[in-house]
């Protein structure tokens, strides 16, 4: 599981471990049913507390994008919610397009407005 | 030479001489044969010259029959490893076979029962040399070329890191099948122990086959899953459930990485396979990330999403490389 961090990011660790996570599952490494790396594989290699990675973990579950298995680790959802881990990785698409958005001085009304003009 | 109509021929020929060298000399041998020596030179087992003909023979036929499914299967061959492996095997074995017939039949010859008849010592030590120098010369004759060096290779996509940016790889590999022999075995132990103290055991029994038991365990914790970790300036992987041992390799020792397929059956079964320099640590059959050193060596283990790793030690060298 590739994961990227950017370093200015000024977003709760566990919100950019999350994105990551929403990012690497969004590229196609994991298919529905794979099994992530275990957290505290994640964590050392992020250099980060395991706890933190938990909590994206759990975050990640909330959203329907993973599923806790007793046994079994923490895998990608199933096929039945691929449509909501779709949705996942909208959401954290479009964030990223705000940020880059912002950074070039543009607010959220001129991204609706750029959307909107879209074919 | 095709090594199938060899080991068909070889097979046969073999299993005639299993089967024709008892017949032969049957109406000199005492029924029942002594089958086992113990300690000394005194026969300890016997079993009658029917079941005696049967098992010189399954001793034979079994392994050349699985020496014949590998090689229609055909993919063991397809390497120098293989290759080696296989045809030391099939001679190994066919010479192993032939000596224990040969020597068990001298023993038994003449004699008018077979609690008399004796093996020399010498006979289990040559038969076990002969073997080991016929598996050392066939594996050697039937090595073949060697490997393709792209035979398999599969060059990782290119990956850009952009400045600013932290990126960090995680494979992860886990083996049910070696966990569910870890449990089981660590379950025996349990029972042998809880057995043990209630005082029900006999040392006897417990006695030799603890060490296995015990082998089995620490072997099973050692290989039942493994991690590789990409970030910074190394590669670290971590064997076993507490990811110790962990072989740490910095990125300035690596010329390349890449992803290939490879199978127990190419490298010598599952563990850790071949030597430094050449080494696979395989816990399944299947995706394996490969390291070049710039030595020369490789390093390969077993590991899901192995290109995308590739891709980034590849791109973390190339970042050293320009800074």
């Amino acid at each position: 599981m590739l994961l990227t961090l950017d370093l200015n990011d000024a977003r709760p660790l566990h919100e950019q471990v999350a994105g990551a996570i929403r990012r690497a599952i969004g590229d196609g490494s994991y298919l529905p049913g794979d099994r992530l790396p275990p957290a505290r594989d994640l964590a050392q290699a992020l250099g980060i507390n395991p706890n933190t990675v938990l909590r994206a973990l759990r975050d990640l579950r909330d959203e329907g994008l993973l599923e806790f298995r007793r046994g079994r680790g923490v895998s990608v959802a199933g096929p039945a919610t691929e449509q909501v881990a779709g949705r996942a990785l909208l959401v954290q698409r479009a964030r990223e397009l705000l940020e880059e958005a912002r950074r070039y001085g543009y607010g959220r009304d001129d991204l609706i407005t750029i959307l909107e003009e879209l074919p | 030479m095709n090594p199938r109509v060899t080991a068909t021929a070889w097979g046969l020929l073999v299993t005639a001489a299993q089967i024709g060298l008892p017949l032969a000399v049957r109406d000199r041998l005492p029924d029942p044969m002594a089958t086992h020596w113990g300690p000394g030179d005194r026969p300890d087992g016997s079993q009658s010259f029917t079941a005696y003909v049967l098992t010189v023979t399954l001793f034979w036929v079994v392994p050349w029959i699985v020496a014949l499914v590998t090689a229609v299967e055909g993919r063991t061959l397809a390497r120098r490893q293989g290759r080696m492996a296989w045809w030391g095997a099939l001679f190994g074995l066919s010479v192993l076979a032939l000596g224990i017939n040969l020597s068990s039949v001298l023993a038994n010859l003449d004699v008018t029962d077979w609690t008399r008849a004796e093996l020399e010592v010498v006979h289990p030590l040559l038969v076990i040399a002969a073997a080991l120098a016929a598996a050392v010369l066939a594996g050697y004759l039937g090595r073949g070329g060697p490997d393709a060096l792209s035979d398999e290779r599969r060059e990782p996509p290119s990956l850009r890191l952009r400045p600013g940016q932290r990126a960090v790889w995680v494979g992860h590999v886990f083996n049910p099948w070696l966990a569910l022999i870890t449990v089981a075995d660590a379950a025996v132990l349990l029972v042998l122990a809880a057995l043990g103290l209630l005082g029900v055991t006999d040392g006897n029994v417990v006695g030799p086959i603890l060490p296995g038991l015990l082998i089995v365990l620490v072997v099973g914790l050692l290989t039942t899953q493994a991690s590789v970790r990409v970030s910074g300036d190394r590669v670290v992987i971590g064997i076993g459930l507490l990811r110790v041992p962990a072989r740490r390799i910095p990125l300035s020792k690596i010329e390349s990485a890449w992803s290939e397929e490879r199978y127990p059956s190419q490298v010598g079964g599952w563990g850790f396979r071949g030597l430094p320099g050449g080494a696979t640590i395989m816990l399944r059959g299947g995706e394996c990330l490969v390291i070049g050193y710039r030595t020369g060596g490789r390093l390969a283990v077993s590991v899901d999403d192995a290109a995308r790793g590739a891709s980034l030690i590849n791109a973390l060298i190339a970042e050293r490389v320009e800074s």
